[in-house]
């Protein structure tokens, strides 16, 4: 019997040319989506291997110097590109793709993609979390909304109830002929993409697991759906009734609340502005100890004290060059500042990130969306990642060349030249990325959010629907 | 076999069906006459099982069906006014479909000896039902009938709007099932119809059942006169 009705039902749809259209157009959407996006993944990444080569060259080839021109001379930390990110963009667009690395300074990342575009950006972007995130829904509510309803206009209810058939069995068949479909055309592009990754070159760190783990949790995110507007389906009578409050709660699900949510989020855990930041790096730099400054309060202090732990009376008499020890005392106590001022950021991204998980409630586009985007590693948590990472590179080499600087010269001889070879001692710069059962860890309350509506969901539907 | 026994169906004050008591035996076929509201759809409707009674019970081949709601309605065949049907379907995928919720599975070829049986030409077999007349249409009903191989039919005014010659083809085929031991009720207006095919005629007027006959010892004159006494038009009755 639920066979009977799933053939049916896919019988009907598919006899029905609307549904037939709708369904070609998501199609070929979802299809073209990838393929933009399969193109823009091989440019970027060649890009991405490019730099990242040719900045390697030019660090290496920089000839003999004093090590602290080189520290000022600095180096790039590349953002690469994730294979996943090429079914989810994530906030990649805005959060740059390079990172430079220098003394005395944390810049952030630079050239973003939303940088280079024009106005007409505001437009979006025909992508593959796109059709999936947003159209795939909207097909739902249109293959959905009349499921029921549509049995009482065309009198067929009256006929299917005297035949004495238990509800459940009815509407199950009804749900499969819509998520089997939808959920069908969806694996199967997902596995096309999965081939289309795995064959291509230098295709990082693609993982399978990683894309079933995706392919999950936007099945979860149809079946919630699915439940949804065959919920409102069977409780209203008029198709046309089911039809307003199915897009109603699309456009609650898909645009209201996540848009709502970012308002209350940042209005709630807001971050300082761009001047506030910068002057309170600043305010605490002025306070602390300034390692090119050997007049500065801190700078004497230091002196004074190491002079005291070595037992000498002079700079000159100390087995190293202090003027690269106070520069590096001076690196670390900057990177302390930078670390401090941006760990509020992060606490504040995190408040912001944890109101966004409880408003998920309202929505299973956030829990879903966020998993989304963890999984494919182009979340904000990802980013945060990097620039921690590229931070720590940074500090290293700093230590790296301090440490060059200060052991292979005294105190005073600023024309000290690090040989030419020395570059390539520093290790290039290396990022992995989260692995995917840390990711889930991190989005445990995401993957329980979005659990807990597939369960809310199809308890509403199979238990609140006893009769048609 | 359909029973009812003291079957009662109130709406707050009003009662809409009065402690109405009918056995329908297989092989009969049993008319009930009466304007609208008179009870005739609400009789069926308790008898699906759509509606509980206020009290009494209706019975299905034994099994009181507000009991059994989904049992009962196992050997049931019902047939509506109007029988809407899958339009994007043809009539042997409606008849398959119907069918196969109802427990029954068959191959094509019995499908379309059911269709035929219902006297269903064969080259609207495979056409969709939205180019379907309504005649057509409750052929269909009757090929679920044959199907399901039910005991017991129950219509709700299925020859209204019918042309003649659809309507006595369909009086046809209640004959034929009745002979074949089905027991039918079918609610209608139609007198003629009623006397040319039932068994026994009932009249029901604000929901009591008013007055019986059995079909064949009235003539369709009496059977005019009674039922326009009945509804109170003394005047209009010869």
């Amino acid at each position: 019997m639920i066979r009977g009705t799933f053939l049916k039902e896919l019988k009907e749809l598919t006899r029905d040319g609307r549904v037939r259209i709708s369904f070609i157009i998501v199609l070929l959407l979802l299809l073209a989506a990838t393929w933009i996006s399969k193109n823009q993944y091989e440019q970027t990444n060649e890009q991405h291997h490019q730099a990242e080569t040719s900045e390697r060259d030019i660090w290496e080839g920089q000839g003999s110097k004093n090590p602290h021109s080189a520290a000022h001379y600095g180096t790039y930390a590349f953002k690469p590109k994730y294979p996943l990110s090429l079914i989810d963009h994530g906030v990649d667009k805005f959060t740059g793709t390079s990172i430079f690395l220098e003394a005395h300074t944390r810049n952030e990342a630079q050239f973003s993609k939303a940088t280079d575009q024009t106005g007409l950006a505001r437009f979006g972007e025909l992508t593959p979390d796109f059709v999936l995130l947003f159209i795939i829904p909207l097909l739902i509510v249109f293959l959905g909304y009349n499921a029921f309803t549509k049995e009482r206009e065309m009198g067929t209810l009256l006929l299917l109830r005297s035949q004495g058939t238990p509800v459940w069995k009815l509407i199950l068949g009804k749900w499969l002929s819509i998520f089997l479909p939808i959920g069908g055309t969806v694996l199967v592009l997902f596995v096309i993409t999965g081939l289309v990754l795995s064959n291509l070159k230098d295709f990082g760190v693609f993982q399978w697991d990683s894309l079933g783990m995706m392919s999950l949790v936007y099945m979860a995110y149809y079946i919630v759906f699915i439940n949804l507007i065959l919920l409102v389906s069977s409780k209203v009578k008029k198709s046309g009734i089911s039809l307003v409050i199915s897009l109603s709660i699309w456009i609650m699900a898909c645009l209201v609340v996540p848009k709502a949510a970012s308002n209350i989020a940042e209005s709630t855990h807001p971050y300082p502005t761009r001047q506030e930041f910068v002057a309170n790096i600043t305010k605490d730099q002025q306070n602390g100890l300034d390692g090119h400054d050997p007049w500065n309060k801190q700078a004497r202090e230091l002196e004074q004290q190491v002079l005291k732990e070595h037992g000498v009376d002079s700079l000159e008499q100390l087995p190293f060059n202090f003027d690269a020890y106070r520069m590096q005392k001076g690196e670390e106590h900057t990177a302390e500042i930078y670390f401090k001022h941006y760990n509020y950021l992060k606490t504040q991204f995190e408040e912001q990130t944890g109101l966004y998980r409880n408003l998920a409630v309202l929505s299973p586009f956030l829990p879903a969306r966020f998993m989304s985007m963890a999984i494919a590693n182009t979340d904000y948590a990802t980013h945060w990642d990097f620039a921690d990472s590229a931070e720590k590179y940074r500090v290293e080499l700093q230590a790296f060349l301090n440490g060059d600087f200060a052991e292979n010269s005294s105190f005073g001889e600023w024309s000290y030249r690090a040989d030419a070879s020395k570059w390539k001692e520093l290790p290039a710069f290396e990022y992995d990325p989260p692995e995917l059962n840390e990711t889930v860890g991190r989005n445990g309350s995401n993957l329980m959010i979005l659990s807990a509506w597939v369960l809310i969901s199809f308890s509403l539907l199979f238990f609140t629907t006893k009769k048609l | 076999m359909i029973s009812t026994d003291n079957l009662t169906m109130k709406y707050g004050e009003t009662t809409v069906l009065d402690k109405l008591n009918l056995t329908i035996k297989p092989g009969e076929l049993y008319c009930l006459l009466g304007a609208n509201g008179a009870g005739k759809t609400t009789t069926i409707n308790l008898l699906l099982g759509f509606i509980k009674p206020s009290s009494g019970s209706a019975i299905i081949n034994g099994l009181v069906v507000a009991e059994n709601v989904h049992k009962s309605k196992k050997n049931l065949a019902y047939i509506p006014e109007n029988l809407m049907l899958y339009p994007n379907l043809t009539a042997v995928e409606n008849l398959d479909y119907f069918s196969g919720i109802g427990g029954k599975s068959f191959k094509r070829q019995e499908l379309e000896a059911f269709l035929e049986e219902a006297g269903l030409q064969a080259d609207a077999f495979h056409n969709r039902i939205s180019t379907f007349s309504k005649g057509m249409r409750q052929k269909v009903g009757i090929a679920l009938a044959l199907a399901k191989n039910a005991s017991v039919l129950l219509l709700d005014e299925p020859t209204s709007g019918l042309d003649p010659k659809a309507s006595n083809e369909f009086g046809i085929l209640l004959q034929k099932l009745r002979s074949n031991g089905v027991a039918i009720l079918m609610a209608t207006h139609d007198l003629f119809r009623a006397k040319e095919i039932a068994t026994h005629i009932g009249i029901m007027k604000n929901g009591q059942l008013k007055q019986e006959f059995v079909a064949s010892e009235i003539t369709l004159s009496d059977l005019e006169n009674a039922y326009l006494s009945t509804m109170g038009f003394k005047e209009m009755a010869v």
